[in-house]
């Protein structure tokens, strides 16, 4: 058991830079961010001895930040607050700002995530930023596979729009398939 | 097999590495005499690419301080609790009934406090007019009619003006201590500007005062905080539960006011 607590301590501490992207990309705010990755770690830690050998770590520990996450949005949607979109942007613009000028669309592809639709932002961070595979990533929210491929799908649709990711050829062909 | 033959999420999981063996050999067949396709595939490739790139500043960002140090703390406590003892298990403290004010309730008594009132025999509040020195509860000069009556009706949160008097009584509060008795938390503003923060419960065909202090008001009505951590105290003393519904408050109140008096 106490090597449950061990185990899971020292792979929280060396997941944390991730643990808390993920939590800044979900929430928006750098500073909700880490107190969900606080809350998140207290509860990882309590309860290590149910993260199961084996499989993988990441993944649990997104799932028990997220589900603090929506726990905490349904709160403050019974107490009237409204999400801070201001907030949001200049998260992406942060980035923008820090990186060279060259690297402008980035700063756009950062833009667009931020803006995506949440069900379809949480998605695409799993599985293209954080590279777990559709199964996983289903586990982590709670939805079938399906609904993962359909909101991946539309997810990637929508930020090449947005950033305007354009692939060599046909274009024109290419938005006609975004269309459907 | 013609392009249309594959679906936008069908080409996504290819480009994920998703799909089996059999329709992704499919699919490169296809790609080669098809650039639309190879377009198509192209899209999911590039946009996970470009997710990665655009969210990898913030994972090197550094972390707050304090962040680590309160994770790393966080981690060295319930790893020596471990060690201390590996048999022993910790489960989380389950919030106790009365616990619904326990943020406030181990808090000093403030020095602001002007007067205790309430003994521990309490005070008895009776109905009707009988006079104020036959045993009557008078609250800051309030005759116990008056107070019996709003103490029946002012639901929680509401407040009203004393019939005959210029104080405002504020419902905060309907509970059950650990006797199952119907118990009140209650404000009386005064218009010197003291608030009396009181419990009432009701005993047979009475209410009881068993709690009472004098607080200096602050602006606006409200008694400080002090005067609530003292009522916090008290609360925790007789195992107050916690606070009724509206719905239950309501029931308990119309209960009281129908019900028989014994």
């Amino acid at each position: 058991m106490s090597s449950a607590v061990k185990d899971v301590g020292e792979r929280l501490i060396a997941f944390l830079p991730n643990l808390r992207r993920f939590a800044i990309s979900l929430c928006g705010s750098r500073d909700i961010a880490d107190d969900l990755v606080q809350a998140a770690c207290e509860r990882a830690l309590a309860g290590a001895e149910r993260f199961e050998a084996g499989t993988r770590f990441d993944a649990w520990m997104f799932r028990i930040l997220r589900n603090l996450w929506i726990d905490h949005v349904r709160r403050q949607k019974t107490a009237g607050v409204q999400d801070d979109i201001s907030e949001r942007q200049d998260i992406a613009g942060a980035h923008g700002e820090r990186e060279a000028e060259a690297r402008l669309t980035l700063k756009t592809v950062a833009q667009a995530i931020a803006d995506l639709p949440n069900e379809q932002r949480e998605v695409l961070l799993l599985v293209c930023v954080e590279e777990l595979s559709y199964r996983e990533a289903a586990d982590v929210l709670g939805i079938p596979i399906g609904t993962i491929m359909s909101r991946l799908a539309r997810a990637r649709k929508n930020l090449a729009e947005a950033a305007g990711i354009t692939t060599t050829t046909a274009r024109s062909q290419m938005m006609k398939g975004a269309d459907e | 097999m013609t392009k249309a033959d594959f679906s936008d999420e069908m080409l996504m999981r290819f480009a994920d590495g998703e799909l089996d063996a059999d329709i992704s050999a499919e699919i490169e067949r296809a790609m080669e005499v098809d650039e639309e396709l190879v377009s198509r595939v192209a899209l999911f490739i590039e946009t996970r690419q470009a997710a990665q790139t655009a969210m990898k500043p913030l994972l090197d960002e550094p972390l707050p301080p304090e962040l680590s140090a309160a994770v790393e703390r966080m981690v060295a406590e319930r790893t020596s609790e471990q060690d201390g003892s590996s048999a022993r298990v910790l489960p989380f403290r389950r919030p106790a009934a009365n616990d619904w004010r326990r943020n406030r309730w181990l808090a000093p008594i403030a020095a602001s406090l002007a007067v205790v009132v309430a003994g521990i025999g309490g005070y008895w509040l009776r109905g009707g007019a009988e006079p104020a020195l036959d045993g009557g509860l008078h609250i800051a000069g309030i005759s116990g009619s008056v107070l019996d009556d709003a103490l029946a009706a002012v639901v929680t949160g509401e407040e009203r003006q004393l019939p005959g008097s210029n104080q405002r009584f504020r419902a905060i509060a309907t509970f059950r201590d650990n006797a199952q008795t119907l118990c009140r938390e209650f404000e009386v503003d005064s218009a010197d500007r003291s608030t009396v923060v009181s419990v009432a419960c009701r005993t047979g065909a009475a209410w009881r005062v068993t709690f009472a202090v004098v607080a200096p008001g602050a602006d606006g009505g409200y008694a400080p905080a002090s005067s609530a951590e003292t009522l916090d105290a008290y609360l925790a003393a007789i195992d107050a539960g916690p606070p009724l519904e509206a719905a239950e408050e309501a029931e308990a109140l119309t209960q009281l006011r129908q019900g028989p008096s014994r």
